[in-house]
């Protein structure tokens, strides 16, 4: 295909986005899409809907603005920009991180991750079911066998 | 369009129900999550369900697996001689302070000695007194032993298969300075074999002689010279010295055991300027010279020379296919490199960083073996002690 600038992406419900080429290609799936010529225009990006594509849209713009600025103190105003971009609910949250690893955008998967996986650390079993709303399907025998196992690590 | 998806996690069909799926933490998503989470923390997050057991288990063994935890033990110079442990995970890139580990235990029981380890897990004491020595990861199991005969400061010491070789050490009054003796682990007695050879005589272990020792013979190796003299304890016997060092650049260089394969790591130029760090690699010493491994990079040899600061030693733990660095003048900071199974390549990984302890530095310094278990990641087991899984 002729590269051209701009490029559309079709989310999953049908929504088109146009992206300029160097925004879309943060994503190495959409990349190797468009080198390998075998990509439509627009490019479908299925199981990503609009309201998720348009946030990682505005994730990898901003990204991609940050590294042709040529003032290093924009660091501290992008890792600030990160932490807001990651307020979002929970079910946005797994999206994100769904998105991330299927479009295969290593920074924001790594910043999603890291998100949720802050949210897992340093709390008690009991804790981040509730969090996260779990339901405890152990039997209280296996249960036991578990702290029993682990007994080094809740001292 | 290609559907690029990462093959180990194939998306639960949710199709129609992304709304609801999307509020739950499950599948890949959890799995990759769990990936970013801290070992220690992948403890209570597999007692949470039943589903999160399972998805800890696979994180861990397909996403980032567990690799050797560094132990760097403190051993106060001023009586009680306290020590104290820390833990450095590369996987998760933490330190960890190591509250009631072997370090309290190792204390007491090494009363004046000081704490030292020459190879892989072993750590070790002598003194006039006992030998006492632990060669699990975490040193919850200590052996005590009668002392050897002849009075030792800083000998040369390796456990070879189920025998403890004590060789050589400083020492002013003793007679026989370069007298070896190996104590047999399952008898639980001393034997006396051929002396060292002359050019190690007086040398105290810790500051010029490198030891490694794989299941069969014990290698020692000068620091600064590169001769390496090897013993074999089943027949008593000392062989070399072998000049291992291929490049003439090399004014020191260490050695230890990645399985099977001799690791030597070297350092290029001279102390007050640094060239680089090489590591080369055999299976065997008797072979010409040793092949190259790979470099340190050169931001990393950077950081070790930080302007104007003299590198004059290095220290070198080995743990199967993993590797740490750390210089003995900055103890602080440590480096680590890893050998691909697939690829067979050694990659160098981001440089890892402690806050100076105040007080003594570290005596002992040795990784413990986590591949022991690596079959258990796979099964419904959640990680279990330091060296188990």
């Amino acid at each position: 295909m002729a590269t051209s600038r701009k490029v559309t992406l079709l989310s999953s419900d049908g929504e088109s986005f146009e992206v300029e080429q160097s925004v879309a290609v943060e994503s190495i799936t959409i990349k190797d899409s468009i080198e390998e010529g075998s990509a439509g225009n627009p490019i479908p990006v299925p199981k990503v809907n609009s309201k998720i594509l348009a946030k990682v849209i505005e994730y990898c713009k901003k990204h991609v603005e940050s590294a042709k600025a040529e003032d290093r103190v924009d660091d501290e105003d992008l890792v600030a920009w990160d932490a807001d971009f990651v307020k979002v609910d929970q079910a946005t949250l797994f999206d994100l991180i769904r998105a991330a690893n299927f479009l295969n955008i290593k920074s924001l998967l790594d910043l999603t991750c890291q998100t949720v996986a802050d949210m897992i650390k340093g709390k008690t079993p009991e804790e981040k079911r509730k969090t996260f709303t779990i339901r405890n399907d152990f039997t209280p025998e296996e249960e036991e066998e578990v702290r029993r196992e682990n007994q080094w690590a809740f001292e | 369009m290609a559907a690029a998806a990462r093959k180990h996690g194939s998306l639960d069909d949710d199709g129609g129900e992304e709304k609801e799926a999307g509020a739950v933490l499950h599948g890949d998503v959890l799995e990759l999550t769990l990936s970013h989470v801290p070992l220690v923390d992948l403890v209570p997050a597999a007692r949470v369900s039943r589903s999160w057991s399972l998805a800890v288990s696979s994180s861990l063994r397909h996403l980032r697996r567990p690799r050797p935890w560094l132990l760097v033990h403190y051993q106060s110079p001023r009586p009680p001689h306290a020590v104290s442990s820390r833990a450095y995970d590369p996987r998760s890139r933490v330190w960890m302070d190591l509250e009631a580990g072997p370090g309290a235990a190792a204390a007491k029981l090494l009363a004046s000695a000081p704490l030292r380890s020459s190879h892989s897990a072993l750590l070790y004491g002598v003194s006039p007194a006992r030998l006492s020595f632990s060669p699990d990861p975490l040193h919850l199991t200590w052996r005590h032993a009668s002392p050897p005969s002849a009075w030792r400061v800083d000998p040369a010491v390796a456990l070879v298969g189920s025998r403890l070789v004590v060789a050589g050490g400083a020492c002013d009054f003793e007679n026989d300075p370069l007298s070896v003796e190996v104590y047999d682990t399952r008898a639980g007695t001393w034997s006396a074999c051929d002396p060292m050879p002359a050019p190690l005589k007086d040398s105290s272990a810790s500051l010029w002689l490198s030891v490694a020792a794989d299941g069969r013979r014990m290698y020692v190796m000068e620091k600064l010279t590169g001769a390496t003299h090897v013993f074999d304890p089943e027949a008593g016997a000392w062989f070399g010295p072998y000049d291992l060092r291929p490049d003439r650049d090399v004014f020191y260089s260490i050695i230890g055991f990645s399985g099977d394969r001799l690791v030597m790591a070297g350092l290029l130029g001279n102390s007050e300027d640094l060239k680089g760090v090489k590591l080369w690699g055999s299976m065997t010493v008797e072979a010409d010279g040793l092949e190259e491994i790979c470099d340190m990079p050169e931001e990393l040899v950077k950081e070790l020379r930080d302007d104007n600061c003299c590198v004059s030693s290095i220290g070198m733990c080995l743990s199967g296919d993993f590797l740490y660095l750390y210089s003995n003048s900055k103890p602080e900071l440590v480096f680590w490199c890893e050998r691909e199974v697939e690829s067979g390549a050694w990659r160098w990984g981001p440089r890892a960083t402690q806050r100076r302890e105040a007080g003594a530095w570290a005596r002992g310094w040795r990784t413990p073996a986590p591949k022991s278990g690596s079959g258990s990641c796979g099964r419904r087991r959640r990680p279990g002690t330091g060296g188990s899984w």
